[in-house]
């Protein structure tokens, strides 16, 4: 396990303020902010400023951190002392004295440090359920459409049989439901972390995101999806067949359509109740005059066709 | 005992709701926290005075998240956290139809 400097997380000095630190935080805080931030790792660089501020805004966390750290520097490999946790005493809880369980979010590294449950009080003799959890989970677009099973891996901080805390990465295999929409919750009874005392153990949240297909636009339940057609498709209409997250369909051009026309196949988006419909925006695409057939075909209707597409406009 | 080859299933949010307390442990608050906010109108639609009765959708747990992130990693009043996040909403909802009208967002 590294070695995390947590000052230099925040960018401050050794020798900071609990203002400064104040400070320094809210400023990463508006820069990682994964509501706001155009960063690609922002949610990974949050959770350690969240850990670093944890930590140093502590003023018992902050000393025990500093007594800890004075020998090491950043990436290096880490190991607590032997006589770690004594000689302190904390008055909060451990890692549950964090807002909620936001620890359970933490590294490894904070876990050797400050994952002592219940410090001082112990695992036991108090019964308590145990936080819930909430992870992320990426799904194609046609798993909403049929369901799933999904396989996900994550890290979380465990109780061992003597009551330490220990970082494990798990692998869950998990069914995701027919019907599911962009931002909608899993709820998973019982696999969030375990309780205290005989406590429950809390429940992990899965909250769904489509992975992006630039195929298909998702509103709710209802999908959109751009479908090329030739021009003679358009004009004179046509039975195209159109691969969809539904499966492949076929589907009735009318005559006379123009780019950008919308056809709207009823109940044909993400299934639920209701299901929503899936729109299907044509795109006219031209065949390149590329042969001498071709440019022969353009000409014939460039004389025979009386057709000014800039009439409107007064040309 | 389960195995790495169980299939958990789980239960989709809105088809069953959370209660007060479920929500509030699925945020990290206490549960007046959630109250607090739901009487402000910063948090949920649901009936004053039942709060047994109160019932929370899946929208509604990631606003509550929301609310709770950003009045903890800004030290931001409740007031100003809910209008946080009601920009963040509606960027969201504009980023949503920009999308499905198949439009760049920038």
């Amino acid at each position: 396990m590294e070695f995390r400097d947590y000052y230099q997380i925040l960018g401050i000095a050794k020798t900071a303020t609990a203002d400064e630190i104040k400070k320094a935080y809210r400023k990463q805080a508006r820069k990682y902010h994964p509501d706001v931030s155009k960063e690609a790792d922002a949610e990974t660089r949050m959770k350690e400023v969240n850990e670093a501020n944890a930590v140093l805004s502590d003023p018992e966390k902050r000393a025990a951190y500093d007594q800890a750290g004075s020998r090491y520097r950043p990436g290096q490999e880490f190991q607590p002392p032997p006589d770690w946790g004594t000689g302190f005493e904390y008055s909060g809880d451990g890692a549950h004295g964090f807002y909620g369980d936001q620890s359970a979010e933490f590294s490894d590294f904070f876990s050797s440090l400050f994952g002592q449950a219940g410090g001082g009080g112990g695992a036991g003799e108090h019964r308590a359920r145990g936080g819930d959890h909430h992870a992320k989970v990426m799904i194609e677009l046609a798993d909403a459409y049929h369901g799933a099973t999904q396989t996900i891996t994550l890290r979380a901080a465990r109780l061992d049989p003597a009551g330490h805390v220990v970082t494990e990465e798990r692998t869950l295999k998990v069914q995701i439901p027919k019907g599911v929409k962009e931002g909608q919750h899993i709820r998973l009874a019982g696999q969030g972390s375990p309780g205290f005392g005989g406590g429950a153990a809390g429940d992990l949240y899965l909250e769904v995101h489509f992975r992006p297909d630039p195929r298909y636009r998702v509103d709710g339940r209802d999908v959109h999806e751009t479908v090329p057609v030739t021009p003679w498709e358009a004009a004179l209409g046509a039975t195209i067949e159109v691969p969809t997250p539904a499966g492949s369909l076929r589907v009735n051009v009318p005559p006379g359509s123009q780019a950008g026309r919308k056809l709207r196949l009823k109940e044909r988006g993400i299934p639920g109740k209701p299901p929503g419909d899936l729109y299907l925006v044509l795109e006219v695409v031209l065949p390149p005059a590329a042969t001498d057939k071709a440019r022969q075909l353009y000409e014939t209707m460039a004389r025979e066709m009386d057709f000014n597409p800039r009439q409107g406009m007064g040309a | 005992m389960m195995t790495r080859d169980d299939i958990l299933t789980g239960v989709l949010l809105d088809e069953v709701a959370l209660s007060l307390d479920e929500l509030a442990c699925a945020c990290a608050v206490e549960p007046n926290w959630i109250v607090e906010r739901v009487e402000a109108g910063f948090l949920g639609n649901v009936a004053a005075g039942q709060i047994t009765r109160w019932q929370f959708s899946s929208t509604e747990l990631a606003r509550a998240r929301r609310l709770a992130a950003v009045e903890r990693d800004f030290e931001a009043n409740p007031e100003l956290a809910a209008l946080v996040a009601d920009l963040i909403e509606e960027v969201e909802r504009l980023k949503a139809r920009l999308n499905a009208a198949g439009l760049p967002l920038a």
